[in-house]
């Protein structure tokens, strides 16, 4: 399938779990969207699929805590300033796991955009808007570069003899990892122009026809998105 | 008529000192210039100024005139400068835009607006002439720095530029690649500026030299500029061995990269490891530092290993530069300003590392190893941006302290190799690893 079919198909679907109302309507969409990650490679999709669920996760747990709605109550505790009364109700709970459901779909959407396509083509198909689709397929790099970076940080302490544990340890590495990744911005923004990167006139590599698959892709997006808006 | 004129530029980066002071020069179509000097002597900022990227990009004082292809470059943005101008940058890993090989060699050619029909031709023409036609479906990610270096000379080459402007080009090839890659650039008929840091790599091919020191064109350049010739070392191995692999194998993923090598490294020798790109030297040097362990064959090691990585200046975590090489000893700052002292660093205990120069960032990495005293210490490429004068010093410490250590130094500089050696191994032939 082409990238440009396949980030709409994703598009479409994260916004059916955007539009649904229903639990099982978003939990099904996230299990269809946690299958295509799936097909990625497993030590790639790790740090994405930690990141999906680890968000979900914390939304379900702190929702109840946070929110007010609901009578039947499973479990009440003290009474903390600027939050009031902490309790626990079925009512909070069902909004937490929706919720928490909704930006699970979302991520893992993102994830299969970031892991699966090819996004040299998707920024060489972008018949408008070019420079921003650019920019998302330069931000969805981040990831990866952070991790590569970080992998070299750790090995090159490693060389010194310096063991890097726990989660302490490891947040001392983001002040280095960010002033590299910002390095590392500038040097590009300087090849870029040097590559008359923003000049007038820029043309496309040809690039191939939709197939029947990526019509058909297209057409699905688009009638995820229908299709959550009006009956799930 | 001159292709490109610089008529007394001067330029301070934006508080800074001046990078360059009351450079003058003509360029002629189709010649090659080799533009040697010192790390932090103007270099990369004159060919920033050519390219319009100074002061564009970078803002800064400048004064006096730079003109390519009768353009002022002050005028005339970076951006519609290219084509006439292309660059090719000193770190290939910051300039790669694209995910793909084949895009990112397209990507120069569709903001030129190359005709859509031409672009996919023209890349892979240029591909081809680099020797990097099969990798053009390959994911940047995967390549070694020697394939990326290839594939950025390609996106540069692509451009059939007037004037090409390679910022130490070789930094990660090996002889033959350099050798292939300037002769590339000469025969492509543009006017080619290089700037080296290892002037046997192009003094061959120049039409002429330009020595660049404290932002001044110098008439002469130092003898420790001169090339050198390499006379291969041949010590025999000596020394109760501080590391032996025997018969090691590793493979990334299913690509394997070392079969069944072994290798000794003694007590008070250095031994070189020298091969050309892709032969698993990398590789090698870490499954002896232990940072990687072999998938066959085991590595004995006596004693505490260091390793310094490819471009060390990248990997640094402190705010201070004490800090950082005290890292290596639990804390001891007084010991890591002796070793900042032992690598030309003195006084710069309170500096920020990212505020140092590339070649300093190199010396304080140095610093950072040498001053855990290892037993076995290993170096990976570690004259890589690095000039004459400072690598005969790194050979020189480096000899100094051979005694108490076994060293292990993975290149592509040969002159280095063979000054700082007591014995080269090629990772070529198979059978010259056996030591």
């Amino acid at each position: 399938m082409s990238p440009a079919p396949a980030a709409l198909l994703l598009a479409g679907l994260a916004a059916a779990a955007l539009l649904a109302d229903r639990i099982v309507s978003v939990a099904a969409i996230a299990a269809v969207l946690l299958v295509v990650c799936l097909r990625a490679p497993a030590d790639r999709r790790r740090l994405y699929l930690v990141g999906a669920f680890g968000s979900g996760l914390a939304v379900f747990v702190l929702t109840p805590f946070v929110s007010q709605i609901g009578y039947h109550v499973l479990w009440s505790g003290p009474t903390v300033p600027v939050f009031g009364t902490l309790d626990v109700t079925r009512e909070e709970l069902r909004i937490g796991l929706f919720q928490g459901l909704r930006l699970t779909a979302v991520a893992l959407a993102f994830a299969a955009y970031a892991l699966l396509l090819d996004h040299d083509r998707l920024v060489q198909a972008a018949g408008f808007a070019r420079r921003s689709v650019l920019a998302v397929a330069l931000a969805t790099r981040l990831v990866p570069t952070l991790e590569r970076d970080a992998a070299g940080l750790g090995e090159a302490l490693r060389g010194r003899g310096v063991e890097v544990t726990g989660v302490r340890g490891r947040a001392t590495l983001l002040g280095p990892l960010l002033a590299g990744s910002l390095e590392r911005a500038l040097n590009l923004a300087e090849a870029m122009e040097a590559r008359g990167y923003g000049r007038p006139g820029a043309t496309r590599a040809p690039r191939p026809g939709w197939t029947a698959l990526d019509k058909a892709a297209v057409t699905l997006g688009v009638a995820a998105i229908a299709i959550g808006a009006l009956w799930l | 008529m001159a292709l490109a004129l610089v008529a007394n530029l001067s330029f301070a980066y934006p508080g800074g000192h001046e990078a360059l002071r009351g450079v003058s020069l003509e360029l002629e179509p189709g010649e090659v210039v080799a533009l040697l000097g010192p790390s932090g002597g103007g270099k990369s900022t004159l060919l920033r100024a050519l390219a319009g990227l100074v002061p564009h990009f970078h803002g800064g004082r400048f004064a006096g005139r730079v003109e390519v292809g009768g353009l002022d470059t002050r005028r005339v943005r970076p951006a519609d400068l290219a084509g006439t101008v292309a660059t090719l940058f000193q770190d290939p890993e910051d300039q790669v835009v694209f995910t793909r090989v084949a895009a990112e060699v397209q990507f120069g050619l569709e903001n030129l607006g190359t005709p859509p029909a031409r672009i996919v031709a023209r890349a892979e023409e240029a591909l081809a002439s680099v020797g990097a036609l099969h990798l053009a479906e390959r994911p940047v990610a995967e390549l070694s720095g020697g394939e990326l270096q290839r594939v950025c000379l390609a996106s540069t080459l692509a451009l059939r530029p007037r004037l090409l402007l390679l910022d130490e080009p070789t930094s990660q090839l090996d002889p033959d690649g350099a050798a292939a890659a300037i002769e590339l650039a000469r025969e492509s008929g543009a006017a080619v500026v290089v700037s080296e840091q290892r002037p046997e790599r192009v003094l061959e091919a120049a039409d002429r030299v330009l020595f660049l020191a404290g932002g001044m064109l110098l008439d002469d350049a130092p003898d420790a500029w001169l090339p050198r010739e390499a006379v291969t070392p041949d010590a025999e191995p000596r020394g109760e061995p501080t590391c032996r692999l025997e018969a090691v194998s590793f493979a990334y993923g299913s690509v394997p990269v070392v079969k069944a090598r072994s290798l000794a490294v003694g007590r008070g020798e250095v031994v070189a490891l020298v091969g050309p790109n892709g032969s698993g030297k990398t590789t090698i040097a870490k499954l002896a530092a232990g940072l990687l362990e072999p998938q066959a064959g085991r590595v004995v090691r006596a004693g505490r290993a260091c390793y310094l990585s490819q471009d060390p200046g990248r990997y640094l975590v402190r705010e201070r530069a004490d800090e950082e090489v005290a890292l290596a000893v639990g804390g001891d700052l007084a010991r890591a300003r002796a070793a900042l002292a032992q690598v030309g660093l003195l006084g710069f205990d309170d500096r920020h590392p990212r505020d140092l120069s590339s070649g300093e960032r190199e010396r304080l990495a140095l610093a950072a190893v040498l001053v855990a005293e290892p037993d076995l210490l290993v170096l990976d490429e570690p004259t890589r941006g690095v000039d004459p004068p400072r690598k005969d010093e790194l050979a020189a410490l480096l000899r100094s302290q051979a005694p108490g250590r076994a060293t292990l130094v993975v290149t592509n500089d040969l002159v280095f190799a063979c000054e700082v050696a007591d014995r080269c191994i090629s990772t070529a032939a198979r059978e010259a690893v056996v030591a």
